[in-house]
């Protein structure tokens, strides 16, 4: 099927009625910072509705990539595409579809977490009559209903993790990125984000980072492994039955 | 426009819960206080110019206390990978930062109207030079405050921020200084550079469309520069 052939509005709506068409495309991706190569050819698709992971060290490009996808960082060589759409040349367009959390979960501190719930929902182009009803939809799916007329800087960690998953929920974007989601939490709070992160697979495209091995292989759908800033192999989590070893020939 | 609203709206309800943008105003204002009643009774002329050339050289050392945090804490916090992720051009970000603070700053200077008013009430002061002081100093403060985001937006130390404002202020200010040990014709470039140069003569009441034109010029070099920073990705 191409995409001339389907009869839509935008390519966007095209799009969203084919999963040929990976959610993510990467070929030959780079990114250098100077003299430091951070992330080295990269090529990978990401098929639309899976939990994809990023498993790595730190300092193996994870981040970078991710920020790429984003739209925080520009690629210095190959090209990325999200949902069909060049991330650089419909870089706009592109951050309409992704919701992405970075690894510090950073948050307005002066906000309360309703107040700041709205303001990255009004951000993110939600028509005003919405706004209330995205922010009182993501306060329930995160069960936020205790802390939402909290400050967020008095929010723990677990809370301000689930803060920051709201704010990139609330535009119910296509793909949600999220950069190290168990970082930080106690082993509770771990199994309640990876619950949440399996709950969103299907109606999200989710693309995880962690340098745990055991996270990786109780969330996700496919994983790949990444050192020195290069992809180093993508397998199947049914295809992996011990991710350790696989993780261990590698690198 | 729905963004920048929402922007600004954003960067205002910051600067009111920081104590910052309140102790520069208070500062601001009790220095001013003081000069003013003290101009007053010594001289017992009314008109404000030297009022306006204290509020010039009070606003390069503190309008760099305002802007300094508007990138810099939004780099250090990593709030701003949140900004420049959403759907939004670089340009509303840097626009909304720009007119919060400058709103802050024409605040200030309108509390110091009060000035003006006692004059008119026991005096006959000139309103010509007041109003065109005034536009001097909203010119002025358009400058300090653009050039103060891109000061902002190169480093994530607000102290830094700081630092290379006042130290760019300066060298604005006292360009022309050096003017007489440069060969023709970088002297007169130093010339026309001096931020001085172009208050003054507003402050007397003279209006010249190039003293206004380096004012708009020189500020929206900087919103471009600060723009095109943030682009650099």
């Amino acid at each position: 099927m191409t995409l001339s052939s389907i009869d839509a509005t935008s390519p966007r709506e095209a799009l969203a009625r084919t999963t040929d068409i990976p959610a993510i495309s990467a070929v030959g991706v780079s990114k250098r910072y100077g003299h430091v190569m951070a992330l080295d050819g990269l090529s990978i698709d990401i098929r639309r509705g899976e939990v994809f992971g990023l498993l790595g060290p730190n300092g193996s490009g994870k981040t970078t990539f991710m920020r790429l996808l984003a739209g925080y960082l520009l690629p210095s060589a190959g090209r990325l595409t999200v949902e069909g759409l060049d991330a650089v040349r419909d870089s706009l367009a592109v951050r309409r579809c992704i919701g992405y959390v970075p690894e510090s979960a950073p948050l307005y501190r002066q906000m309360l977490v309703g107040e700041f719930l709205a303001f990255m929902a009004r951000l993110r182009g939600l028509p005003e009559d919405a706004v209330g009803a995205a922010v009182e939809r993501v306060v329930v799916e995160l069960v936020l209903g205790d802390v939402v007329g909290k400050p967020t800087r008095a929010l723990s960690r677990g809370y301000r993790q689930r803060t920051a998953l709201a704010q990139a929920l609330i535009h119910d974007p296509d793909i949600l990125i999220l950069d190290e989601p168990t970082n930080g939490l106690d082993p509770r709070q771990i199994i309640e984000m990876r619950e949440l992160i399996r709950s969103l697979a299907g109606r999200h495209t989710v693309l995880m980072s962690s340098h745990i091995l055991s996270e990786v292989e109780r969330t996700c759908d496919r994983v790949g492994i990444m050192l020195n800033g290069r992809l180093l192999g993508v397998q199947t989590m049914a295809d992996t039955p011990d991710l350790e070893s696989w993780f261990l020939s590698l690198t | 426009m729905r963004t920048l609203r929402v922007l600004f709206a954003k960067e205002v309800s910051a600067t009111l819960t920081s104590p910052i943008g309140y102790t520069v105003a208070a500062v601001f204002l009790l220095v001013l206080g003081y000069t003013f009643s003290l101009t007053l009774f010594v001289t017992k002329v009314a008109n404000l110019q030297y009022i306006f050339h204290q509020m010039y050289v009070l606003s390069i050392l503190l309008v760099p206390v305002l802007t300094m945090r508007t990138f810099a804490e939004e780099r250090r916090s990593e709030t701003l990978e949140l900004l420049l992720t959403a759907p939004v051009r670089e340009l509303w970000i840097v626009l909304a930062k720009y007119a919060a603070t400058l709103t802050l700053v024409f605040g200030i200077f309108a509390a110091t109207l009060v000035y003006a008013i006692i004059l008119d009430r026991y005096g006959e002061p000139d309103w010509g030079p007041i109003y065109a002081g005034y536009l001097a100093l909203a010119l002025h403060a358009s400058l300090l405050v653009s050039v103060g985001l891109l000061m902002s937006s190169i480093t994530e130390s607000q102290v830094v921020a700081a630092a290379l404002s006042i130290g760019t202020f300066l060298m604005l200010w006292f360009a022309d200084s050096v003017s007489y040990l440069l060969p023709p014709p970088f002297d007169s470039v130093a010339i026309n550079l001096s931020l001085i140069g172009h208050f003054k003569p507003m402050v007397s009441g003279s209006v010249f469309l190039s003293d206004i034109g380096y004012f708009i010029s020189a500020s929206m070099l900087a919103l471009f520069l600060t723009t095109w920073r943030l682009a650099q990705r």
